[in-house]
């Protein structure tokens, strides 16, 4: 997977590429809207990160010209605002996605996830997820831990389905709200935590290996330690 | 048309100049009147002098023979044939013309020339004891009408001539029935004319009205249609577009400033964010893994405070982007109910929702999110342990109610009426004064309004009113 990263602060577009090199992909920065433009039109990329405040030309813009030029590949806009444009909302609804700084990497790297499921051929949906002992059916909603069926909410069913999805990988608690309820807001106070302890309660109980695992100052994980 | 027609400036402006226009012609009507009047008396006295003149010296003249009253009676009729409308319409006589001559002198009686009952005249006529000189208005006994008599004195012979006031009357009494159908007339296309002349200038003040209300809460960019003549409105909408192009400029720069301090400053933590993150990341170190979290916790944090003033600078100048769109605002709060339920029972507290089903309003949904959760977030961390906290929303007279209400302490005293001020906060709570404040600003971006009050126990009560969205009927 080829991305295309166009950020004018160097610092952090060595930052971003370093990760996301990283992460497995193969990463082309540019520093300005021209330069970025011009790597754009090879049709090489399967994804652009793009950032809104560029020197010579509006981030918004430049997709505009990408896009009038034939360029379809997702994007995922980086802004510093956290209001958002509208326009950017109305990109959001064409199937690209943004983020606002400071971001989380592991925000980022899901996000670039989804983006490259959606630009490819839709998956065949498994019905069931299974993770170390954990069983989910996603068609009876029923949630096994080894021979024991737990009792779950069909909030935390949601939570521990996204959790699942994302085995191995750290999902932050905007994530989280933005999965399962579908709310983009950033809560001071300990909302998610909450919700995670009541499923890790149910999950993890008086088992010797827990599941649910939580990165402080990230996020939580589900992995079998 | 706006729901109550009285209270409109263009009816209250066509009454007062219908009762101005009515009250000028009804007084120039008057003058006209009596003006007219008084020439149709002038005329008739004219002729009733000229006459008894006339007919005085012809009794003078004629000798007093066999043949005086049948000369004299002659003369007379033939000047009451001069008389207009003697006759009506069927051609019988209405006897408005009488004469009468008397001579000391004959033994014959008076000479009478007019209606049958003669007695009637002369006792009204001695009643009123003429006199030679201009003529007089007498009343007969069986007439409606006064009549206008002249007296004569000429060698010793009286000659009275009378006219009845009826042809006059019946003149004026015509005049005044025209004129006051065509005064109804008048009065009332007056009437409709200045209420249309001042509904069609005062619906261009509605529409400058409406637009200018439009532009305030969506898109600085639209501006009033200026049209090309200069009359008072045209000028109204002239300085409402200058007003808003410096509210425009303004409010760029403002987003320009916001915008670049939104970038510099987030711009390193990202970048320190991402580092520290990574680091995380590297299994082992367990030694530093609890301070790099801890780091990265306050750097959240910091970029939250940075958020919310540089959003709360944009709501208050009017610098938002609103992205309006029917938004079921009972969907919105349930489902933050269902987040902050369980944070909510962990302390303790007993919340209760009262939720109408389907309360639709003109919101922007990111936005009305943040508003509502910014509310569950201020109980969850003002309220002491074991609370109750009821939420209600229903809709009312075309306003969307959302109610948040608690038994705790309320909200301190040294904050009183400031609660929506920017970083006005009670003494001992942890947030940093910016939630009401960025709470009210939105719901007055959306046309809306944000109220505080304590509850009858003293808990804090904060009452949203949204507009609810109307429905467009869309007619196929």
């Amino acid at each position: 997977m080829r991305l295309l990263l166009v950020e004018d602060d160097v610092s952090i577009q060595q930052f971003l590429k370093r990760a996301l090199v990283e992460a497995g992909y193969q990463v082309d920065a540019a520093s300005t809207a021209k330069a970025g433009e011009t790597m754009a039109l090879e049709g090489i990329h399967d994804v652009f990160i793009i950032d809104l405040g560029l020197p010579d030309l509006d981030g918004l813009d430049l997709i505009a010209r990408c896009r009038a030029q034939g360029s379809s590949a997702p994007v995922l806009i980086l802004s510093a605002r956290r209001s958002v444009d509208e326009r950017v909302r109305g990109l959001e609804q064409g199937g690209d996605d943004y983020l606002t700084k400071p971001f989380a990497l592991s925000e980022l790297l899901a996000r670039l996830r989804n983006l490259l499921r959606r630009a490819t051929v839709p998956q065949y949906e498994s019905v069931r997820l299974q993770a170390a002992d954990l069983q989910l059916d996603l068609v009876r909603r029923e949630a096994r831990r080894g021979d024991h069926l737990l009792q779950l909410t069909p909030q935390e069913f949601s939570l521990l389905e996204y959790l699942c999805r994302n085995e191995g990988r750290v999902v932050t608690r905007t994530m989280i709200l933005d999965h399962v309820w579908r709310m983009r807001i950033d809560p001071a106070t300990n909302v998610v935590d909450v919700h995670i302890y009541r499923l890790r309660s149910k999950v993890d109980h008086d088992t010797p290996r827990p599941l649910i695992h939580t990165i402080r100052g990230v996020g939580y994980v589900l992995k079998n330690a | 048309m706006p729901k109550n027609l009285r209270a409109t400036a263009a009816w209250r402006i066509s009454i007062w100049t219908t009762l101005a226009f009515a009250l000028g012609t009804a007084v120039a009507f008057s003058i006209v009147y009596f003006l007219v009047a008084q020439g149709i008396r002038e005329r008739s006295d004219t002729w009733l002098t000229g006459e008894a003149e006339v007919l005085a010296q012809v009794s003078v003249d004629t000798p007093s023979d066999h043949l005086y009253k049948r000369i004299v009676r002659e003369v007379a009729e033939l000047a009451t044939q001069e008389v207009p409308d003697e006759r009506n319409a069927r051609g019988e006589r209405l006897n408005s013309v009488f004469f009468l001559a008397t001579n000391p002198n004959n033994s014959e009686g008076p000479l009478w020339v007019g209606p049958s009952s003669k007695d009637a005249f002369v006792t009204a006529i001695q009643r009123a004891k003429l006199v030679p000189g201009p003529p007089k208005s007498i009343a007969v006994e069986g007439y409606r009408q006064t009549f206008r008599v002249v007296v004569k004195v000429q060698n010793e012979r009286t000659v009275y001539l009378g006219l009845s006031d009826r042809g006059a009357k019946h003149l004026l009494h015509t005049l005044a029935r025209r004129f006051l159908m065509v005064w109804g007339g008048m009065f009332l296309l007056g009437f409709l004319i200045s209420y249309w002349s001042a509904r069609r200038t005062l619906l261009r003040v509605e529409r400058i009205t409406e637009t200018v209300a439009r532009i305030g809460t969506e898109d600085l960019e639209e501006r009033l249609p200026e049209p090309v003549n200069s009359d008072e409105i045209s000028r109204l909408a002239k300085t409402f577009n200058r007003m808003l192009d410096r509210l425009q400029s303004s409010v760029n720069q403002l987003r320009t400033v916001t915008g670049a301090v939104a970038h510099d400053l987030k711009s390193p933590v990202t970048l320190i964010r991402g580092t520290l993150e990574s680091a995380l990341c590297d299994e082992g170190n367990e030694k530093w893994r609890d301070s790099v979290g801890e780091a990265i916790e306050g750097l959240d944090r910091l970029s939250q405070l940075l958020n919310t003033t540089l959003d709360l600078a944009e709501a208050e100048a009017g610098a938002l982007h609103l992205d309006r769109r029917p938004v079921d605002f009972s969907d919105v709060v349930r489902q933050l109910v269902d987040i902050y339920q369980p944070a909510m029972a962990e302390r303790h507290h007993e919340v209760t929702s009262d939720l109408e089903e389907h309360v639709v309003v003109d919101a922007d949904l990111p936005l009305l999110n943040r508003v509502v959760s910014n509310l569950l977030e201020n109980e969850l961390t003002h309220l002491p342990v074991g609370c109750r906290v009821s939420i209600r929303l229903h809709s009312h007279q075309g306003s969307a109610e959302f109610v948040i209400e608690d038994n705790g302490p309320g909200f301190p005293l040294e904050i009183g009426d400031r609660a929506f001020e920017r970083f006005v906060k009670g003494k001992h709570s942890p947030g940093h004064g910016l939630g009401l404040a960025f709470v009210d600003a939105v719901v007055q971006a959306h046309g809306g309004a944000a109220r505080i009050s304590e509850s009858a126990g003293g808990g804090a009560v904060v009452t949203l009113s949204l507009p609810v969205h109307v429905l467009e009927v869309v007619s196929t």
